[in-house]
This record gives C-alpha cells, sequence and structure tokens, in this order.
C-alpha cells in the first residue's frame, strides 16, 4: 500500500482532488465542476479517488482550501485547512521554482501573488466585480456562439487588433457590440476581449506593483491560449503555463499537508473513503441571542453536530467540546 | 429636545455629553443589515459607505422619537465635509420632521458654533459645561487605553470572545459615571475584569502587531467593517487602530498647541508621500503606515470605503511605502457586501505572509 497526500480545492466552479506521493510526485488529479454542492462535488472526487486506487494507496495526510474549504475540511477530516492564496502559492513554487508573479484566474475570483525567494511578499485578489474571470469569457463565448474551448485558438488568427474597454463588463459588451457593427470578425472580437481582460486585471490587481518574471499563468482561464498571448504581448515577457494549471490550489494544499504531517510527526485526522457515505448536514440559523443577529452555521454528521461557526461572541462556536 | 447622534466607535461617550446637558436621548441602535439596507435606499448611489450608514441610523433614531440629531461636520475638500448638509436634505425630502445640528470646524464659524453651544448646554451654565466637558474627554481617553489594552488581549485570550463580552460590559458600566472620580474607579474596576481573563503566554518576538489604518468612519465602527479587530484577533494578531476618539478630540477640538503633538508627528511622517490635506484621513493613513513601520510593526490593513477619493490617492502611493519601509500593507474596501468569507480568506493569507517573514527574519 503506497503512503500519499491528498489535496481537495473546493472553488465556487471547479472542485479539484490531487493525490502525491511522499516525494511530492502527483499521481492522480481530478477536475471536477463544482455545480453549486460543493459537499457533493468533494464526495465524488474522493470516490473516484477510490475507485481508481481502490486499497492500493492509504491517505496519510489531507489538505482542504478554496472557499469551500472550512466544510469540506470537517467533512474529510483534514489535517491543514489553508486559505487559496497560500495553496496556490506553495503549488506553484514548489513545481516552478524561482516563480516571483503568479496570475491567477479562476471562474469566479482572480488573484495575483508576488513571491520573493519562495516567500510570498504581496498578494492581491479582485473585490466587489467579477470582471475579468472566467465566468465573463464564458458569458461572452455563449453570445458569440463559440465554445469557450475554442476561445484562445481562434483569438492568435486574428488579424486586426480591437480595442474594447475593459473596465466594466457591462461596458465591454457594449462596446463589443459595437464594434461588431463595424465589422471586425469573430476572431478580431474575441482577442479583443481577452486584451480587455488582461488589461482589466494588471490595472485592477497589479496597481502600480512592479511585475516580476518568471511569470505563471495558473487557473481556469488559462487553458485559453489567446489569454495567454494577451498576457505575453501586454507584459513583453514569456508567461509560463505549467502542467495542472488548473489544480494547482489542490496540489498546494496536498504539499501543505504533506509538510504538516511531516514537522508534527502526526497521524492523520481523515475520516477515510467511508467519510463520503456519512450523512453529512450543513445548516445555518440566525441567532437571537442580541441584535447582531449572526447567521450560525451549524454542521451535523450522522445526527451529531460536527461544528459550528459565524457567530460573533462565540458562544455557538465555544459550545462544540 | 430628544437628542441623537451617528453612530461611530465607542457611542457611549456621545451619549454622557448630552445626558449631562439634561436631554432626553435617543441612542441609535448599533447598525445592522437593516440600517445599511435603510442608508442605501435613500442615499445617492455613488456616495460613500458612511454616508449612507449614518443616514440608515438617522433613520432609525428618528423611529425612535429622536427630534435633533447632533454632528461634527467635516473639513478639508473631502465630500464628507457636507454630509450634515446631505442628510439634513435627504431627511427632508423623507418628510422626516427632525433638526440636524452640525458642528463644523469652530475657528472658521465662532458665532455660528456659540449659538449651536447655547442651544445645546440647555439653561446650564458654562462652569457646568466646561466640567461636563472634561469628564466626557477623561471618559474617552480611558474607555480609549481599555480599548486599546483589550485589542492586544484578544490575540491571546484561552476562550474566543471573552475579551469582547468584558468590553460589552466595561461600556455598560461607563454609562453609569457622573463624573471624573468615577470615571477613575470604574477604569480601575475595568482593568481588574480584563486582568482575570486567561491568556495565552506567547514569547514577545512571536507576537504579531498589525496596524489598521484609513478612513475614520470605517477604521472605528466595527459594525460595518467586518469586525476586522475581532478577526484579526481570531487570527492570533495584536492591533492599533490610526483612529481614536480621544486623538481625534485632541487634534480637532482642543485649543491650539495642546495634545496635538502625536497627529502633527504622523502628518509629518507622511508629509514624504502626500504634501497637502487632501481630505479625509489620507494624509494621516500614510503617515500611521510609516509609524506603524518606525515601531516595529509586522503589517498593516488599509480600510477605505469603496470609491474613497482621499484614500483612493493614498492607496496608490501605499506600494512605494510598502517597499521602502519593508511593512507588508493590504487594502481592504469597504462596501454594503456584509459576507466576511472574503475578508478572512484574505486576512488569513494576509497572516501567513507576516509568519513567513517573521520566520526569515528570526533565523
Amino acid at each position: 500500500m503506497k503512503k500519499v497526500f491528498a489535496g481537495i480545492d473546493v472553488g465556487s466552479v471547479s472542485t479539484n482532488v490531487v493525490v502525491i506521493d511522499v516525494e511530492g510526485n502527483i499521481l492522480s488529479v481530478q477536475y471536477l465542476r463544482t455545480n453549486g454542492q460543493p459537499i457533493e462535488a468533494a464526495r465524488e472526487g474522493l470516490r473516484n479517488l477510490y475507485n481508481e486506487f481502490n486499497t492500493k494507496i492509504q491517505i496519510i495526510g489531507i489538505g482542504t482550501t478554496g472557499s469551500g474549504r472550512q466544510l469540506t475540511g470537517i467533512m474529510v477530516g483534514a489535517d491543514v485547512i489553508k486559505n487559496e492564496i497560500t495553496a496556490h502559492a506553495t503549488g506553484t513554487i514548489t513545481h516552478v521554482p524561482g516563480t516571483r508573479t503568479i496570475f491567477e484566474i479562476g471562474g469566479q475570483d482572480s488573484k495575483i501573488i508576488f513571491l520573493k525567494d519562495g516567500m510570498v511578499t504581496d498578494f492581491a485578489m479582485n473585490t466587489v466585480c467579477a470582471a475579468g474571470t472566467g465566468s465573463f469569457l464564458e458569458h461572452q463565448s455563449e453570445r458569440l456562439g463559440i465554445p469557450i474551448e475554442q476561445f484562445g485558438d481562434m483569438a492568435l488568427t486574428a488579424e486586426k487588433n480591437v480595442r474594447i474597454a475593459g473596465r466594466c463588463t457591462v461596458f465591454a459588451e457594449s462596446d463589443m457590440i459595437a464594434k461588431q457593427q463595424y465589422g471586425f470578425s469573430k476572431a478580431e472580437i474575441i482577442n479583443g476581449l481577452c486584451e480587455a481582460l488582461v488589461r482589466n486585471y494588471i490595472n485592477n490587481l497589479g496597481r502600480g506593483k512592479k511585475l516580476e518574471p518568471p511569470y505563471v499563468f495558473q487557473g481556469g482561464v488559462a487553458a485559453n491560449k489567446g489569454i495567454v498571448a494577451a498576457f505575453e504581448r501586454e507584459l513583453g515577457h514569456e508567461v509560463i503555463v505549467p502542467p495542472n494549471y488548473n489544480v494547482m490550489g489542490a496540489v498546494g494544499a496536498a504539499i501543505l499537508a504533506k509538510e504538516h504531517i511531516e514537522r508534527t510527526g502526526k497521524a492523520t485526522s481523515f475520516r477515510g473513503f467511508e467519510c463520503t457515505d456519512l450523512e453529512f448536514t450543513p445548516s445555518s440559523f440566525i441567532c437571537g441571542g442580541c441584535d447582531n443577529s449572526c447567521e450560525v452555521i451549524k454542521v451535523q454528521m450522522d445526527g451529531k453536530i460536527m461544528a459550528m461557526w459565524g457567530d460573533r461572541c462565540g458562544k455557538w462556536t465555544n459550545s462544540i467540546g | 429636545m430628544k437628542v441623537a447622534f451617528p453612530y461611530m466607535g465607542t457611542t457611549v461617550i456621545y451619549k454622557k455629553l448630552i445626558e449631562l446637558l439634561g436631554h432626553d436621548v435617543v441612542e441609535p441602535p448599533e447598525p445592522t443589515q437593516r440600517t445599511i439596507e435603510l442608508g442605501v435606499k435613500y442615499s445617492p448611489e455613488f456616495a460613500c459607505f458612511p454616508l449612507k450608514v449614518v443616514l440608515g441610523s438617522y433613520i432609525e433614531a428618528v423611529e425612535l422619537g429622536a427630534t435633533t440629531i447632533v454632528t461634527s461636520g467635516g473639513h478639508g475638500p473631502c465630500r464628507a465635509g457636507f454630509y450634515g448638509e446631505t442628510h439634513k436634505k435627504i431627511l427632508r425630502n423623507l418628510g422626516y420632521d427632525v433638526d440636524i445640528i452640525v458642528f463644523d470646524d469652530y475657528k472658521s464659524d465662532k458665532t455660528g458654533t456659540i449659538k449651536k453651544v447655547r442651544r445645546l448646554k440647555n439653561g446650564k451654565s458654562w462652569f457646568y459645561l466646561w466640567k461636563s466637558l472634561k469628564t466626557v474627554y477623561s471618559m474617552a481617553k480611558s474607555l480609549d487605553n481599555i480599548e486599546k489594552r483589550i485589542e492586544k488581549m484578544r490575540a491571546y485570550e484561552v476562550n474566543r470572545g471573552e475579551c469582547t463580552k468584558a468590553w460589552q460590559t466595561i461600556k455598560t458600566w461607563f454609562d453609569e459615571v457622573e463624573n471624573i472620580e468615577d470615571v477613575r474607579k470604574t477604569e480601575g474596576k475595568s482593568n481588574k475584569l480584563l486582568g482575570e481573563i486567561k491568556l495565552i503566554e506567547v514569547p514577545e518576538p512571536n507576537k504579531i502587531k498589525i496596524g489598521i489604518v484609513g478612513e475614520i468612519y470605517v477604521v472605528m465602527e466595527q459594525s460595518i467593517n467586518l469586525r476586522i479587530e475581532e478577526m484579526l484577533g481570531g487570527l492570533g494578531a495584536e492591533v492599533e487602530r490610526s483612529q481614536y476618539l480621544s486623538k481625534w478630540i485632541d487634534f480637532n477640538l482642543l485649543p491650539k498647541g495642546i495634545g496635538k503633538e502625536h497627529e502633527l508627528n504622523i502628518l509629518k511622517k507622511g508629509e514624504k508621500y502626500i504634501q497637502e490635506i487632501i481630505g479625509g484621513h489620507a494624509k494621516q493613513t500614510v503617515g500611521h503606515i510609516v509609524d506603524y513601520a518606525e515601531r516595529g510593526f509586522d503589517g498593516v490593513v488599509h480600510l477605505m470605503p469603496f470609491a474613497c477619493l482621499p484614500e483612493l490617492v493614498s492607496q496608490s502611493i501605499i506600494p512605494a511605502i510598502s517597499k521602502e519601509h519593508n511593512i507588508p500593507v493590504i487594502t481592504l474596501s469597504i462596501d454594503e457586501q456584509t459576507g466576511a468569507a472574503n475578508t478572512l480568506t484574505r486576512m488569513e493569507a494576509f497572516m501567513d505572509l507576516i509568519k513567513s517573514i517573521k520566520r526569515t527574519k528570526i533565523a
């Protein structure tokens, strides 16, 4: 039985499960759609893993990250529950040593991470709106009737440059329609969109900070060659898209679990593959204890309360022994 | 006259002053989701978040029976200086019968200010007013000292939430004071209460200190800034704010030459990056970042209302300051969103960043 570490990244659009061995080599990668059901997606990932390896592997450490990290972490019994910035940075720096700047564009959010000597020195995440993320591109691909998978290749065939306003998605859309009326081809419009997205991203997240190479581009949107090319044009420098670019968060979570177990020498708190069969119900209620009216999240497993959070005073959080 | 005031920070202080002058006080409730909804509904869309929340809290005060609202005006070129007038107009258009007394910078309108004071003085003697002001000022000083202690302790409490609970109790105690003597006694009692809270021992070099800077309202009012102090405390960081009520009084209300050294010093430290007062607290923001770096803090959280012009200026200068002074800074822009998950992710990552810098510094 091979000893391995697992990482789960539960994001808004995709849920990824990665398994690495004790040397850090990636053994298995799963990229699943979250479809608004993070728990179900994580379960499916673990089940697939079990079907793939059965008893050939033994998970001796597991980490979760992404927006659903807390809930999933409780379900699987994670050893490490980490924010996605740290997880992504850890994954990338292990696989592309020397990285100075990470561009990460996912379905609903985007981030930029600055590193020096393998350490995060600064980072930023998009706020307020989802302009410049995968959802925006997906929406436009529907509008143009071109599958998102072909978007990138099509952008590369553009012959002329079209400038599309990228400050805000709504403006970009009306600008795009106007440019269509001018007679630009679909390829040129798509290329213009890619450039708008990159400009928007660098303005919003870079904010006057110095972007130092080597650059690494990851997240689901990195599959789009048009965006990669637009980044390279904007920066005047090569941009690396690592293998497994779309599951770097999960890779990082697995590495963090590995480091944690190696450092502490503890046994994993992983509940085993059986956890996918446990009845697991998160629910929430408004606490009426005071005027704060906190929304408290309660997680039950087979009828037993496993965790509670969301209360400002700690009344519920502390009630779990 | 039923008097209310804007809700910001330790409100028991304003409440006390109005009470001592013999008015009925209508204390607006701490801003909740409803307050924000009311404010957003009746404010111009592009107005900044503090204007909206304060408007919501005025409406709630009026619903509770307030007939007069007392507030301070802003000064400098930021639009906050016009808030009092804007609020007046909106409330009047909504058909609320309420009077707003705005105290602008007294140096620019001495007679006007005296007139307003006379109204609020409520027939009490000038000596009595002086005594009341002194009591309230000592209360502000003492509450700020206690809060600063709590902001440090929260990082190490054994039972989560205990410090915040004690803070609530302490504020109700201060609500009972009548004179300076009471303030002194209550401060002693409060410190004793805090002394009983169990703390985890952390060696000095491992302590993490974070400064919070930015626009005054989002820095001081915890109910709308996602309780950032409690969040950071929970993650194990001591915090200190750039804004405290007593410091604001020192700088804006005391006569020339008294108690202003600290703020002037901060402004001087920011001079290199922003020469002019451009409104809001932009110049203080940059000054405080330099100050925190010099005092050995590990990081700074910069809070700004979404689209706040002065703080946008400071935000764009921050990368340079951060680099020059070797201190990580993260900016959060505060708006109607009340979900704390996004902010928690950022704060956790920020703490990871600080810890890894600290580790290499020690090694």
